[in-house]
């Protein structure tokens, strides 16, 4: 006997529990075939070593990074992992460059990239998910069918696209952080898109057709009930948005040539230039500094992705 | 059960049959807030509009006007329109799409009929020009004057005078439309470098006063018999005469000097002489079908062309399933509510992913030097990575498991927590071991939410360029073969057909791209089919 | 119901208006203020690689901007400055001056991307003859040079205090140094995975290849390619026996990354590079010294490719007068050279510059003379470009061990066949 949950009460995520019933927090590990009451490594232990070996894997190649940044004469090939001879000159010469500049560029481009982005994607994720249209599987076949299209050839077109585009509305062209990001809105509609359908897709109808029987207009319940009952994966694909656009700079470095417009990743690919040798140690120290907001962001929004919510894909 | 109840209700009072209303859903419930909010956006919309369509109406784009009003229009009946509400959630992403990516694509795909490339980029008139203009030379015999810009009169609209003096011979001119035209020595000053500094009759400019009539300056010279004089930047002049000139009788580029006549081939964009020697500069013109039945004839591609696609196909296919497995493995065991630690584990975990690809990709190619790259030292090994194809193709693999398998970790994690515990901690109740909870129950569902992700992951990688060609480049190369290597895909191989040649041949590409992409779309769609991967899930 | 919806409609028709009126004004503003930006003042704008060669050239550029009343913007570039200056000359958004590198000349003028320059014949004197070699093209001056550079052997004046007479010398005390335990590696030749024909050039050369024949007027000869002839095939026989399954002393492990590594940690004491790798041996304490790159005993000379840096006049370009001036009057002055020298340390292409800096960098002179002496231009022929990538591939798997003939002929027929 479920009674209908109205909108406003599940903004708030909410641990699953059945309505009526009665909690019991005391921690039972009774039910737990196969593993008897063992130690602590049984249980626990080895998941931490799991744990950490994918720690490892996943940090060795980046303390190449790390030694390259404290490191002098930091080149690509210090061919030692455990950085010797630290100094941060290299950090301190990342900052006689314009690269607080660069970097606030970035983060503005960053934020407002993952937002518009996560919000359009949403939106048509939505659509696809919970709509019946002409055109419904022509439209999710074609946004795949468009990421296929290599990017290297399109810049052509994007370039004399954005010429015309900087005579007529320069606000919006070459060397502006709108113009970048209203080109990057053209990629929004892509891989997200499919992920965020497929969690749309585990939310089952029933709570839409109750809600819209209730009175709730189609963007009430989009906005109500549907969003937050998927906040992990918004704030998995937000994140991802802004990851993407912080790195990106295959589009980023034909469009931004006015060093006060660039982005991090252009402007540290500068410094390094034709021989990728000399001053690599600038540009780890100025990658790793650009891996700051990203794990901070990760950091915040991990509360997001971790809460468990109501509305799992199975309902009795 | 209250839903029925609720039903039944709604079919004793049925709603009375209002037609739809401006701005109001259709069964006429719309919250205040929602239509304050969307006159805003339409009103911001239409500022935009406005403010858009001004500088084409300036520039007379009567067809960007004509595309700004109509998306406008499109835009206010789709949001005013009590129905069309899957278009109100697409149009955004959708005008986007369209403007960035499907127009570019369009674009790019219609240079296929092209000869689009390196000499080939402009148009005919462009390709003249510039023959003409680089086949000036300098007279035999003439001084090397120095040039004081002046104008007759007024400074912004007078006539452009070349004042000119040949330090040689210590003489000064007075360069106009009609000739050179000596200058008394005692009428002038002239500066130590031999820069006239004061004439009469004749206003010496400065470099912003030079720079604002600039194009008249360069469209300006002094007629002599022998050719005519120009200056070369603000402060030298040469007698200067064009050998090569078009000739629109022959169609053809003449010679002065040697006589030897190239003719326009309108075929090929290019300027041939009776040799068949063609002049640098050429121009774009339609080929209609040629690149496509080049690259069906190009021994190398149809030799290589199966194991490319198979390789192709095997990485993109191996990537996603490589990177989702150990993804989905990380998350389960790192799950547990228990395990303290867990956000520390997570954020590192990701860590790679806040790193720029394109340096990681360089690093782990480093890693990979047979003699003094990191895996070798530590394995202590001597395996040349990119010299054999299987483990090149293996160290391509682990480089992308390591990129790509802690996005996977991320989605799973957040996939699981979307997944009720209730559901497992159900079923361990009915007696099921947890492997088999997991298997049967949340297994399947995670694979439901997440099939379009790995579906578009598939995608994204089929076309992966950095991934090949930052690390391994292709290799290892067979001998006799140095076009296509082993570890290539398809784009990689575009890519080097396209800009590897006598300069870059963008036609050519997207020729290829159209058939890449033809052959992916074809696959794509029967598998769907097979799949109902499109279909309701629930 | 029915007041509301009026109520609605009025705001809504109000709002319209005010935004249209403020859109109005802002647009008219924008399009008037626009109008006026175009003649306030000269400008120009320069486009130039990264690094510190690029802030040298900032600075320079605003410097010039000052004195002369011009707005100088100058834009670091730092991927791809060749292909982003074609398609922007083409779209319409070239800039005004480019640097780039000489090689690049064929294919700029292909595209009709830039404009000859007419130099004074002092002008002309004052540089080196080979950097004005460089820049010619098709009879005509295109650019104006700032460097010109080529490689050498860099020699650990600890472990071999005397220069090697020839490649067999070389690889002689390579192997001694070797033998007893003081160095891992005979030579850092960088080659890679992919080959790398720019710096095998000097062995190539003096194996008696070539790349690509001359023509009588001066000039390389498109028709004539060298890879895939007997003598081609004949100096990578020479080139195989100091490869993998030869002496060891090139192997394709040894790359342009780690060559300097190499040579630092002293793992080599021969490393085959240019200048460029001044900076950073200034840092270190490393003893040492540069020669010509030695040639194979009974061979013909080892000529290193010369590369040169140069300023050149966009054809579509908005401030041409200010260009031509730019170029031909302020950065063919010694002081520029100068300056540029000292932010990167490649051979500085004017021969006053390089008389100025024969006291504190010696070693910048010698790369200069063996330059001079036996350097080639490398071919700015727009048909270099499809030599490259096969020619590599072909080095790296002679390098590797595999049969030259075979290879090179196949490196051959493949650009033959993208040259049609």
């Amino acid at each position: 006997m479920s009674e209908l949950i109205p909108p406003s009460e599940t903004m708030e995520p909410t641990p699953l529990r059945r309505p009526g019933e009665q909690v019991d927090d005391t921690p039972h590990d009774v039910v737990r075939l196969g593993s008897a009451q063992g130690g602590w490594f049984r249980r626990v232990g080895w998941r931490h070593l799991v744990g950490v070996l994918a720690l490892a894997f996943s940090i060795f190649p980046i303390l190449f990074v790390v030694s390259a940044a404290l490191n002098p004469l930091g080149t690509l090939s210090s061919s030692q992992l455990i950085p010797t001879g630290a100094s941060f000159e290299n950090f301190t010469k990342l900052f006689d460059t314009s690269f607080p500049r660069w970097f606030l560029n970035t983060m503005i481009l960053g934020i407002a990239s993952a937002a518009v982005s996560l919000f359009i994607s949403a939106c048509a994720a939505y659509a696809f998910s919970r709509f019946r249209f002409k055109g419904r599987r022509f439209g999710l076949l074609s946004i795949l069918l468009v990421q296929m299209f290599p990017q290297f050839l399109a810049i052509v077109a994007l370039y004399l696209m954005f010429a015309t585009i900087t005579d007529l509305w320069p606000p919006i062209g070459f060397n502006t952080v709108w113009g970048l990001l209203l080109l990057y809105m053209g990629g929004a509609l892509g891989v997200n898109t499919w992920l965020m359908k497929g969690f749309f897709d585990t939310i089952p109808k029933d709570l839409d057709e109750s809600a819209k029987v209730d009175g709730a207009t189609h963007a009430q319940i989009f906005f109500g009930i549907i969003l937050p009952l998927v906040a992990p994966i918004l704030a998995v694909t937000g994140l991802l948005g802004f990851i993407g656009a912080v790195n990106e700079f295959l589009i980023a470095s034909i469009f931004l040539t006015q060093d006060s417009a660039k982005t991090a990743a252009v402007g540290l690919y500068g410094l390094v230039s034709q021989e990728r040798n000399n001053n690599f140690g600038v540009f780890a120290a100025g990658t790793l500094i650009l891996a700051i907001p990203t794990v901070a962001l990760f950091q915040f929004l991990q509360r997001y992705i971790v809460g468990g919510l109501t509305g799992g894909a199975v309902k009795g | 059960m209250a839903k029925s109840e609720v039903r039944e209700k709604a079919t004793l009072t049925p709603p009375e049959k209002k037609p739809p209303q401006f701005g109001m859903a259709a069964d006429g419930t719309s919250s205040p807030a929602g239509l304050i909010i969307k006159i805003l956006v339409l009103a911001l919309v239409l500022g935009i509009a406005v403010w858009a369509a001004l500088p084409l109406l300036a520039d007379q784009r009567w067809v960007g006007l004509a595309i700004v009003v109509l998306v406008t229009a499109l835009l206010f009946y789709i949001y005013l329109s009590p129905r069309r509400v899957p278009a109100k959630y697409l149009i955004p992403g959708t005008l986007f799409l369209i403007v960035f990516q499907i127009v570019p694509v369009l674009y790019t795909m219609s240079t296929a009929f092209t000869n689009f490339g390196d000499a080939h980029r402009g148009s005919k008139q462009d390709a003249i020009a510039a023959i003409e203009g680089t086949s000036v030379q300098q007279v035999p015999g003439t001084p090397e004057y120095v040039l004081s810009l002046a104008t007759k009169g007024d400074p912004t609209t007078g006539d452009i005078v070349f004042l000119l003096t040949d330090p040689a011979a210590k003489q000064s001119f007075a360069g106009t439309s009609e000739g050179l035209e000596e200058l008394a020595a005692d009428d002038i000053q002239v500066g130590p470098d031999g820069k006239v500094v004061e004439a009469p009759g004749y206003t010496v400019l400065n470099i912003g006063q030079a720079s604002a009539r600039a194009e008249d300056i360069s469209q300006f010279s002094v007629p002599t018999d022998r050719g005519a004089i120009k200056n070369q930047g603000l402060s030298r002049a040469f007698e200067g005469t064009p050998l090569r000139a078009y000739d629109a009788s022959c169609d053809c580029i003449k010679d002065a000097e040697s006589g030897q006549t190239w003719t326009a081939d309108d075929s090929n964009g290019l300027f041939v002489d009776s040799e068949g020697e063609a002049l640098a500069q050429g121009w774009k013109v339609n080929v209609g079908f040629r690149n496509f039945t080049d690259v069906l004839s190009d021994q190398t591609l149809r030799a290589s062309f199966l194991k490319m696609l198979v390789w192709n196909f095997g990485f993109a296919i191996g990537t996603v399933v490589i990177t989702f497995v150990l993804g989905l493995l990380v998350a389960v065991v790192l799950n547990k509510e228990e395990l303290k630690g867990r956000r520390i584990y997570r954020s590192l975990i990701i860590l790679p992913y806040a790193m720029p690809v394109v340096a990681m990709y360089l690093v782990w190619r480093d890693m990979f030097n047979t003699d003094f790259g990191l895996l070798n030292r530590l394995l202590g090994t001597h395996i040349n990575w990119f010299g054999t194809t299987a483990s090149a193709m293996f160290a391509i693999l682990l480089v992308q498991l390591w990129l790509g398998y802690n996005y996977m970790f991320l989605v799973c994690t957040g996939a699981l927590q979307s997944i009720s515990a209730d559901l497992t901690e159900a079923a361990q109740v009915d007696g099921a071991k947890p492997s088999y909870a997991f298997r049967t129950i949340t297994f399947p569902l995670l694979l439901v939410a997440l099939a379009p992700l790995l579906i578009a992951s598939f995608a994204f990688n089929f076309n992966n360029f950095n991934a090949i060609y930052l690390v391994s480049q292709g290799a290892p190369f067979p001998p006799d073969n140095p076009q296509a290597g082993n570890t290539d895909i398809l784009i990689t191989y575009t890519y080097r057909l396209a800009f590897g040649g006598a300069g870059a041949q963008y036609g050519l590409a997207a020729a290829i791209s159209v058939f890449i992409f033809l052959i992916v779309a074809v696959i794509s769609i029967l598998s769907f089919r097979r799949t109902h991967a499109l279909e309701e899930i629930n | 119901m029915k007041r509301k919806l009026r109520i609605v409609r009025a705001a809504v028709l109000l709002a319209v208006v005010a935004l249209v009126l403020s859109a109005c004004g802002g647009g008219g503003g924008q399009t008037s203020g626009g109008g006026a930006q175009t003649g306030s003042g000269a400008k120009l704008l320069i486009w130039t690689g990264g690094g510190p060669g690029g802030e040298a050239t900032k600075k320079l550029g605003e410097a010039w901007g000052k004195e002369n009343g011009v707005n100088v913007a100058v834009q670091l570039v730092p991927e791809n400055l060749q292909t982003q200056f074609v398609t922007a000359s083409q779209a319409g958004k070239a800039p005004d001056v480019v640097m780039g590198a000489h090689d690049w000349i064929g294919n700029l003028v292909q595209n009709g991307a830039i404009d000859p320059i007419q130099m004074t014949e002092d002008t002309r004197a004052a540089y080196e003859k080979l950097a004005i070699e460089a820049v010619t093209f098709n009879g005509q001056t295109y650019g104006v040079p700032f460097t010109m550079n080529n490689i050498v052997l860099f020699r650990n004046t600890d472990l071999a205090p005397e220069a090697p007479s020839s490649i067999e010398d070389l690889v002689a005390t390579g192997k001694q140094l070797k033998a007893a335990g003081k160095t891992s590696e005979i030579l850092a030749l960088p080659v890679g995975p992919t080959g790398d024909p720019y710096h095998i050039n000097p062995l190539y050369t003096s194996g008696g290849g070539y790349m690509f024949g001359q023509q009588p007027e001066g000039g390389y000869d498109p028709k004539d390619l060298g890879v895939g002839k007997p003598s081609s095939i004949q100096a990578y026989e020479k080139i195989a026996a100091l490869g993998e399954k030869g002496e060891g002393a090139l192997k394709r492990s040894i790359a342009g990354d780690n060559i300097l590594s190499l040579f630092t940690a002293k793992k080599t004491a021969f490393m085959i590079s240019g200048p460029w790798q001044f900076a950073d041996l200034k840092k270190t304490k490393l003893h040492y010294d540069v020669s010509p790159v030695p040639a194979f005993e009974g061979g013909k000379p080892a000529r290193p490719f010369i590369t040169v840096d140069a300023a050149y006049v966009a054809s579509k370009g908005q401030n041409k007068l200010l260009a031509q001036e730019f170029v031909t009057n302020y950065w063919s002055t010694p002081e520029v050279n100068l300056a540029l020298f000292k932010a990167s340390p490649n051979v500085p292409a004017l021969k006053a510059a390089l008389e100025q800096i024969k006291a504190s960098d010696p070693l910048v002179v010698k790369v200069a003379d063996a330059g001079r002496k036996s350097g080639q231009i490398m071919p700015s022929i727009p048909e270099m470009a499809a030599v490259w990538d096969p020619l590599g591939k072909a080095e790296a798997a002679v390098v590797a061990g595999s049969d030259p003939a075979s290879s090179i002929s196949a490196a051959g027929k493949a650009i033959q066949a993208s040259l049609k």
